[in-house]
């Protein structure tokens, strides 16, 4: 399938790549966190003294950290350990460390913790039974409150021909990354160092910065190769923890969760409960009234950035003339909400399109053609008032309907075939900084950013450089730098890499391209181009080898270098229609329209996937065998969600199912043929009209999965995952 | 917990080690005593693969099982599977397959399937592989690029 070899493919083969979990240096202690021993509470006392009298045991808690944290302030609405208040299940309460791991499990033992327990509350519908009335936003609650409205949504719905209200819930999903979050500090003199396996080397450094009150300048944050990502090792999460143990102990601290503390304190997907409304007039939809509630477990008040992001989705990119969408952002006793490859979208689009085609069904419509009546349209607006731009949505519905209907005719008895459809905005984030080199040897890409699987940075940067330059793709390097060293980029998230990374890359060589330019006295474009070995600067007739159009003061320090900047391309939405609350404007407009045939088992419910086909609207293709492998991850990934996946926190605040044994992810064997297709020609902001294509193939997954399971058996499912009881009940209520 | 001393040969090399205690894990034993650390560890409850090593042949679980347990055994990992013509061959097939990503998995697939091809050969079913493969977790290639390697390594055995 590749062409080219991942350049990281032989170290990983050989066992030779250092993930966070492989850190060592000499004279470390290995730490281990306490964590409070019930879901909410007042904590009366936490007694470290037995733990400090084992040999060798240094132990860290809240009393502790203004001694070792930097002068600055130190952001009060995060404390790093719980000080009176236990606010969600197993929060860290102390660190230790140790010589061994063993004897740091026995310091955690030896801790002992005074806690008043209070009732946790976990379930958003026991704290809003029904929706909310008006003063709830400012219950403490409610972290989050986002509320528009568009056109008369009443008179709408008033004289409506058919009225179609729908309740849908989601479940809380985790990352999975099979390494577990880890890092080893070190604290120097005055410098706090890190290295640690992260999405984003500079977003922790902000948040040290802001969790120790050290200035950014003493902190330097190293990456190492990253055991997969999905958005959960985003922000810092134990660098604190182990800084502080640095510098209490004066030794190299290593800190790793075991897999259990993953699930128990991973920020992930949280639960939501979602009410769709619509009003249909003519056979169009007329109005939508959009509600939501969603779990963000203890994300501060105020910080909530899922809500006004992820309630767009749930009127998708349908034309919608009247609508009115009203979100809480809910907190429980849980930890906070996190980023989970595509926030909460698949969760949306799984309610939206699941409803749609309930609407379709009702008003005698064919829900493919239903979706392709309603579509935005090129240079049209959004329901948020954006124009319409690179939209290739309709073209892989277009295809999208074109598989199903040859499916449908295929399929035996007793399989059925859907679609289903997600939108998302790729290449996003606070912008970022690169610095290319060029060498007689070849082009070196300067990144703090590491490498989490994607193949974007190891494979998309290069492939933009390559592109621009004219160089080959193994003439081009990336070379890793830690936070002192490489140039500002706020992260690998939000499919923004090749799509908002790209582009500084893509500016740095053309920059680089100009110099030689001028050196050369060209008029015309200057290409790279390797000829016998060496590389040569070519424009029109006149080419030179590199190696003479560099100084020699260029020479000894590496090469010619350049710099590039992105700051993305930033939308607007319509204010006018915000009566409460913060939106988010899209940078691109990005998609997938996804097929699946499956068999249901009417008996247990049980759903097996027998094929499935996925069509990508990814701008332009930059490396086809990496942009491939994304569209087969992340519909396996989808799968988990939309079949199997549910962390199940219990009334008490437990989590029930703190493993890979309970929480069951896809397996080998359980994977269906998937056929993948690019729709090109609908151009984004990355390089050359590239979108990110980490995140939006998982989209649809759920959707696609629920509406196949309604053509095959007529199970109308509402609730995520579909679990074969699940299927199983909705087959009873018929 | 008492201590004793262990032998083992690991990819080849026989690597002593000394007061082993009783209930150490061999996969702590081999990334932190010999500084093996492609055998990785993820959930140490034996349901994702990751720390996949061969026990005389045999794909073998090593979080769960203890250093004193294979005393005496021959003990491949990742770091040795090149050197095994079979596992040479399985290396390659994952490459041009493209059947990694993040790489973390990546190892206890090479080994436990090294281990299968070498048991059985090229009469293994391309099925009954996959399904012995299906303990092994992977989070990001979404397992086709993996299938494609594994039927891929098959046909490579002379």
């Amino acid at each position: 399938m590749s062409a080219v070899r991942r350049p990281d493919a032989d170290l990983k083969l050989a066992g030779q790549a250092t993930y966070g979990t492989d850190l060592d240096a000499p004279g470390m202690l290995w730490a281990a966190l306490v964590l409070a021993p019930g879901p909410r509470g007042r904590l009366r006392s936490v007694d470290l003294s037995a733990a400090r009298a084992l040999p060798g045991v240094v132990a860290v808690g809240a009393s502790d950290v203004p001694a070792l944290a930097g002068r600055g302030e130190r952001d009060a609405e995060r404390p790093l350990f719980a000080d009176a208040q236990v606010v969600y299940p197993n929060q860290p309460l102390a660190a230790v460390a140790a010589p061994t791991l063993e004897r740091a499990r026995a310091a955690v033992r030896a801790v002992r913790v005074d806690l008043a327990a209070e009732p946790a509350v976990t379930d958003l519908e026991a704290i809003f039974p029904e929706w909310p009335g008006s003063g709830a936003a400012s219950s403490p609650h409610v972290a989050a409150h986002v509320h528009a409205r568009r056109g008369d949504v009443d008179a709408a719905f008033g004289s409506a021909d058919r009225v179609v209200r729908e309740t849908y819930r989601t479940a809380s999903v985790h990352q999975v990354a099979l390494e577990p979050h880890a890092c080893l500090a070190e604290a120097d003199g005055t410098t706090w160092r890190v290295r640690t396996s992260t999405q984003s080397p500079f977003g922790v450094r902000e948040d040290l910065s802001s969790l120790l009150g050290v200035p950014e300048s003493s902190i330097v944050v190293d990456g190492t190769w990253v055991g997969g990502g999905f958005g959960g090792k985003g922000a810092s999460f134990l660098e604190p923890y182990a800084l502080l143990l640095a510098r209490a102990s004066g030794r190299p601290v290593k800190l790793a969760l075991t897999y259990r503390e993953e699930f128990l304190l991973g920020r992930t997907t949280l639960p939501s409960v979602i009410r769709l409304d619509t009003a249909v007039a003519g056979g169009r939809i007329a109005a939508r009234r959009v509600r939501l509630l969603l779990d963000v477990g203890t994300s501060l008040p105020g910080r909530d950035f899922a809500t006004g992001y992820s309630i767009g989705f749930l009127l998708g990119p349908y034309q919608t003339p009247a609508f009115e969408v009203e979100g809480y952002a809910v907190r429980t006793n849980k930890p906070a909400f996190g980023p989970h490859r595509a926030p909460f979208a698949p969760q949306c689009a799984f309610a939206l399109e699941s409803h749609l085609e309930e609407v379709a069904h009702q008003v005698g419509a064919d829900p493919g053609q239903f979706r392709a009546d309603h579509l935005w349209v090129e240079g049209g607006t959004t329901a948020m008032g954006q124009p319409v731009a690179g939209f290739g949505i309709p073209a892989a519905l277009a295809q999208a309907r074109a598989t199903a209907a040859r499916w449908r005719a295929e399929a035996p008895a007793g399989h059925g075939v859907g679609i289903g459809l997600g939108f998302w905005s790729t290449g996003a984030g606070a912008g970022g900084e690169t610095r290319v080199v060029l060498s007689e040897r070849g082009l070196t890409i300067l990144e703090g950013e590491r490498e989490i699987g994607s193949g974007s940075v190891v494979v998309g940067l290069a492939a933009v450089a390559a592109e621009r330059t004219g160089l080959p793709r193994e003439r081009v390097h990336v070379e890793y730098g830690d936070t002192a060293r490489a140039p500002f980029d706020s992260g690998v998230y939000g499919s923004r890499t090749v799509a908002a990374l790209g582009g500084a890359v893509d500016e740095a060589c053309r920059s680089l391209l100009a110099t030689l330019a001028q050196r050369l006295g060209a008029t015309v474009p200057v290409r790279l181009e390797v000829d016998a070995e060496q590389l040569v600067a070519v424009a029109g007739s006149s080419h030179r080898p590199v190696s003479e159009l560099l100084t020699p003061e260029e020479l000894r320090a590496g090469g010619l270098s350049a710099d590039g900047k992105h700051y993305g391309r930033s939308g607007a939405i319509d204010e006018s229609i915000v009566l409460d609350g913060t939106f988010y404007a899209f940078t691109d407009f990005s998609g997938a329209v996804h097929v699946a045939e499956v068999a249901v088992d009417v008996e247990t419910g049980g759903v097996t996937v027998v094929r499935y086909a996925a069509f990508q609207d990814v701008g332009r293709t930059v490396d086809r065998a990496s942009a491939h492998a994304q569209v087969e991850g992340a519909v396996v990934m989808g799968l988990g969600t939309a079949l199997t996946e549910e962390a199940i926190w219990r009334d008490d605040g437990r989590l029930a199912n703190p493993g890979l044994l309970d929480y069951r992810i896809p397996t080998l064997t359980e994977v269906p043929p998937i056929e993948v297709t690019f729709v090109e020609g609908y151009p984004g902001a990355g390089p050359s009209g590239a979108k990110g294509i980490g995140e939006p193939p998982i989209i649809p997954v759920p959707a696609t999965i629920a509406a196949a399971v309604r053509a095959a058996s007529g199970a109308h499912v509402t609730d995520l995952p579909l679990t074969g009881e699940r299927v199983a009940r909705a087959l009873k209520r018929g | 917990m008492s201590a004793s001393s262990v032998r083992l040969t690991v990819n080849g090399a026989p690597s002593p080690l000394a007061e082993v205690p009783h209930d150490e894990r061999l996969l702590d034993s081999l990334r932190w005593r010999l500084g093996l650390k492609g055998t990785k560890e993820g959930c140490r409850t034996g349901n994702c693969g990751a720390c996949t090593v061969l026990v005389d042949g045999a794909s073998t679980l090593s979080c769960l099982t203890l250093t004193h347990e294979v005393e005496g055994a021959a003990v491949t990992t990742v770091e040795g599977v090149a050197d095994d013509p079979v596992g040479a061959r399985v290396r390659a097939a994952f490459a041009d397959a493209g059947a990694l990503q993040c790489g973390y998995c990546t190892p206890g697939f090479l080994v436990a399937l090294t281990g299968l091809l070498r048991e059985e050969g090229r009469a293994a079913p391309v099925e009954e592989l996959l399904e012995e493969l299906a303990s092994n977790l992977c989070r990001c290639t979404g397992y086709s690029a993996i299938a494609r390697a594994v039927k891929d390594a098959r046909e490579r055995l002379p």
